[in-house]
């Protein structure tokens, strides 16, 4: 019901906004028309409309829930009848007066609902007594010009800026485009490092090459030495001599090609470095402004909370009142965004179980009505700290305590040696409730844990204090703008992923004659202890990718801490990067084992994994039978090889999926010039192509195998979405061996057909 | 209202404000019709509501919407929930999603999920599609991308022409059709589909 109400009153606002402007700017020419001619014919007529905008500014304001605007608008409207019926007359100082009263309305009205009484209230009840008292037709010169200075709309800003900036509105979507813009400009610094590092390898590679080549000049010139030592040269030995020097100075134009190369391979790297210097400043700063601009106080958010917690504490029949500071301090928009939640989470937490009834707190000697205290402050570096505490029951650690037992968190035994504030923390545990304290999963679906999760998600860090009967405190340490991390981008099944290197302890290479299973578990040995060990793609449900040998090194990150720390192995551990986040979007708004997402520098994007997510996921982990890996590695050196050309990027994993799992080897291709290509150069015992391509055609494709020496019999099968008559028999006059239709298309068909031909 | 007055854009409030009192007062003084205008009134809204209920909220209205085909049958939504056609080259595959979700693409910096509808209505596999094209789709709470084989135009239809189709004719479910247009073309409820919860994956880690 509240929002709704909240609802209906911004619409009306806005509304207001839209109709104050057009009245305030008639009321404005209005005076300047007073002004200019006090008493021209017209001076009833302008009297009338300028009235008449104030006693309608008036209604539209009160509609509006606009007390202040009401106001000052029913104090003008008095001055205005007043000088209709004549019992006043009109002053240049009045209409000074009045014109600085009409620019205040104006900014009032430009922000209509963001009114705090309490802050302006005195102001406005300043403006009102001096009209009234023009009203009353005292004279003007006693009342003193309205004070327009201190903003009243704006407290927020700081007092030792004398002229604010200037200011332009921009919308939101507008600026949100220009961020994500900002942020793309990460993978040109990437890019950037990349080729310096790329050229790095080439002058490497040079270098090597060098010295062979200078071995071979040695070669040369000893073999030349050879064959002149005989005294009487031959014929034969001549014309060897010849060759050899025609060879020497073959090697030694080489040699002076590959200094010029060398040179201007270094120029290259030099002009590569600075570009990447460059680029990374200017990409660097340029996101670094692009941030600033989209920082944001914290009272937009804080501007809720009172109404909130009174109306929590009231259904629950408890009396709460809530102090706030630091509202001024600003804050990357996303971050408080993502950030509402677990603050609403928090604040309801003290109300729900923090404060107590009227009645237990008159027993304990407290104020009737509790208190939740909302404090934002700057913490060192760019960080901002919020707590968020409050003045009532507190947590009581033995409880929570026996709920980690009974949910089997840690062992008694565990518990009776944790220490007060360590026992507190286990209420970020997801498996820890306690009826009394933590966790209203009935009430956005959000526990400790997952404000934990987003804290630690947004770069932040959270605690927890408390003292029984007296109160609990929740403090998060947050930055302010969010930062890119690093990551480490490993392979897994087909896929790669980003892992942050934040929450990996460490990554480790280990030999599989030292893995031991352990009650049906696999197991490491890491200093000494035993740490679990699973397939990165078995706990993300992922197809495996077959590994090249058994006896190789497998490596495997270690997530977690001390006890609970499991290595994950991977395919390959390929590269850490500087990765920004990105989230999926509303439809998946929350994927298991799956964070976010970031896109590298060559534009991949790749998911980003939840280390809070997989650790638990590890837990329950079924192994994929290991029986099926090894099989498919017996029928490895048997394997049958098929090309797919296919340029629909879904049609084309389909059909690899589909002859994979059915035992082939494959490799895709995206057209019939690339299938041309791949075909001359390796070895495959069937093609199976689409018809519609780029750049060359499906029959096209059949026809140029059919007429090659080598492709000739190559079985062809025709995947098509045209099935008329011609088609087919063009596919068939072509020399395909088998057409298959897409709309009926079914995969044990495409099986059978294939069996045929091999 | 004066003539002058008509072609400047400026707002009448005081005509708004005389009509709301107007309103109000005539709320206020209640009802009390004639028998014989009273059953007239009855049997004009006896007839509105025997009618289909999207006829009569959008009488006279004409969709424009956007035509694709989609493994094989031809759907239509509507453009004003479309917020761009992008060409589908490459995506990103998500695990842990349902297989509704194809994956997730980038565009312009900002990460898309796209979807397969076909298995979203649980309709029956059928060939193969080439996916090449993403239609996005957004709302104010929600935004994805559909996969589309193609799209086959943009055009109007009279309201009145599409026609409440029967499940059976078109395997989609009622809850997310709009109805049929006279060339049977399926028209989808693009609103029911970006609000529907089902369509929002939010799973967390069981205990």
């Amino acid at each position: 019901m509240g929002m709704k109400k909240n609802e209906l009153i911004k619409k009306l606002q806005a509304a207001f906004k839209v109709e104050a402007e057009e009245r305030l700017r008639t009321l404005s020419s209005g005076l300047i028309k007073l002004e200019k001619t006090p008493a021209g014919e017209k001076y009833d007529e302008v009297i009338e409309s300028i009235f008449r905008q104030a006693h309608s500014l008036k209604g539209a304001a009160r509609s509006a829930c606009l007390p202040d605007i009401e106001k000052i608008s029913k104090a003008l409207e008095d001055v205005f009848s007043a000088l209709k019926c004549k019992e006043i007359r009109i002053s240049p100082e009045m209409i000074d007066v009045l014109h600085h009263v009409t620019d205040t309305l104006t900014d009032l009205a430009a922000t209509p609902g963001s009114e705090r009484p309490s802050v302006h209230g005195e102001q406005v009840s300043e403006i009102v007594e001096q009209i009234d008292a023009l009203s009353s037709g005292k004279r003007v010169s006693e009342t003193r010009p309205v004070e327009k200075e201190p903003e009243p709309v704006k407290p927020e800003v700081p007092k030792d800026v004398p002229h604010p900036a200037q200011t332009v509105r921009i919308s939101l979507n507008k600026l949100d485009s220009l961020m994500l813009q900002a942020e793309e400009m990460i993978q040109a610094k990437l890019l950037a490092n990349r080729h310096k590092s790329e050229l790095q390898d080439v002058i490497e590679m040079l270098e090597l090459w060098k010295k062979d080549w200078s071995q071979v000049a040695n070669e040369t010139r000893a073999l030349t030495q050879v064959i002149k030592r005989g005294e009487k040269p031959a014929t034969q030995e001549k014309a060897a001599l010849v060759s050899a020097s025609k060879l020497m100075e073959l090697v030694e134009s080489n040699q002076n090609q590959s200094r010029l190369f060398e040179d201007r391979l270094l120029a290259l790297a030099k002009s590569a470095h600075q570009d990447q210097r460059l680029i990374g400043e200017l990409v660097d700063r340029l996101l670094e402004d692009m941030k600033d601009v989209l920082m944001l106080p914290f009272s937009t958010f804080l501007e809720m909370i009172p109404k909130m917690v009174r109306d929590l504490a009231r259904d629950q029949n408890k009396n709460a009142k809530v102090s706030m500071e630091g509202g001024e301090i600003e804050i990357d928009r996303k971050i408080l965004e993502e950030m509402k939640d677990p603050l609403i989470h928090l604040l309801r937490n003290c109300v729900d179980h923090g404060i107590e009834k009227p009645e237990t707190r008159k027993k304990n000697k407290k104020p009737k009505a509790g208190t939740v205290n909302v404090i934002i402050s700057q913490a060192n570096g760019d960080k901002v700290e919020i707590t968020i505490s409050d003045d009532g029951a507190g947590i009581d650690v033995e409880k929570v305590k026996k709920s980690a037992i009974k949910k089997g968190v840690i062992s008694r035994e565990e518990a009776s040696g944790l220490s007060g504030e360590e026992a507190l923390e286990l209420i970020f545990q997801s498996e820890v409730t306690t009826s009394t304290i933590v966790t209203d999963m009935s009430g956005r679906g959000l526990g400790m844990a997952i404000v934990l999760e987003k804290v630690e998600k947004l770069g932040g860090e959270m605690s927890v204090e408390s003292r029984l009967g007296q109160g609990t405190m929740f403090r998060a340490l947050l930055p302010i703008t969010l930062a890119t991390f690093r990551g480490i981008l490993v392979g897994a099944g087909e896929q790669q992923f980003i892992m942050p290197t934040a929450s990996v302890d460490r990554v480790v290479r280990i030999n599989p004659n030292d893995v031991k299973t352990v009650e049906n578990r696999k197991t490491i040995p890491l200093n000494g202890q035993t740490v679990p060990l699973v397939r990165l793609d078995d706990v993300l449900e992922i197809p495996h990718r077959v590994r090249a040998s058994e006896s190789e090194l497998i490596p495997a990150l270690v997530l977690g801490t001390q006890e609970k720390r499991i290595a994950f192995s991977v395919d390959q551990v390929l590269d850490e990067e500087e990765i920004l986040f990105k989230s999926l979007g509303n439809q998946l708004s929350r994927v298991r084992n799956i964070y976010g997402a970031t896109v590298l520098g060559n534009r991949k994007v790749v998911p980003i994994l939840n280390v809070t997510d997989l650790l638990k996921s590890a837990v329950h982990v079924s192994p994929m039978a290991s029986g099926v890996a090894v099989r498919a590695q017996e029928a490895e050196s048997e394997k049958i090889s098929v090309l797919v050309a296919e340029d629909s990027i879904t049609s084309r994993m389909l059909l690899k999926t589909i002859l994979e799992s059915a035992g082939y080897q494959v490799k895709t291709v995206v057209d019939g010039l690339e299938a041309l290509t791949e075909l001359k150069e390796g070895e495959y015992d069937l093609l199976v192509s689409d018809v519609d391509m780029p750049r060359m055609n499906g029959f096209v494709l059949t026809e140029k195998i059919r007429d090659d020496k080598k492709l000739g019999d190559l079985p062809v099968i025709l995947v098509t979405a045209l099935h008329s008559r011609e088609d087919r028999e063009r596919g068939i006059d072509v020399g395909a061996n088998a057409y298959i239709v897409k709309s009926s298309f079914d995969q044990s068909n495409l099986l059978e057909v294939i069996k045929k031909y091999i | 209202m004066r003539n002058d007055d008509v072609n400047s854009n400026k707002i009448d409030w005081d005509q708004i404000h005389r009509r709301l009192d107007e309103a109000k007062a005539a709320i206020e003084r209640g009802f009390s019709l004639d028998p014989e205008e009273k059953i007239k009134v009855l049997k004009q809204r006896a007839k509105l509501l025997s009618r289909e209920a999207e006829r009569i909220e959008e009488e006279e209205g004409q969709l424009e919407v956007v035509e694709f085909v989609l493994a094989y049958e031809n759907y239509a939504i509507e453009s004003e929930y479309i917020s761009e056609v992008y060409p589908l080259r490459e995506f990103t595959t998500i695990p842990c999603t349902p297989n509704f979700v194809i994956g997730i693409i980038n565009v312009r910096g900002r990460i898309i999920s796209i979807i397969d509808l076909k298995k979203f209505f649980e309709l029956p596999e059928k060939g193969i599609a080439d996916f090449n094209k993403v239609i996005i789709i957004s709302s104010d709470l929600n935004e994805f991308g559909i996969v589309a084989d193609n799209i086959t135009g943009v055009r109007s239809i009279p309201v009145s022409e599409i026609q409440p189709s029967l499940p059976t004719l078109t395997g989609v479910r009622e809850e997310y059709l709009k109805g049929v247009s006279e060339d049977r073309i399926v028209v989808l409820d693009v609103v029911k589909i970006l609000s529907d919860p089902k369509i929002i994956v939010h799973e967390e880690v069981g205990i």
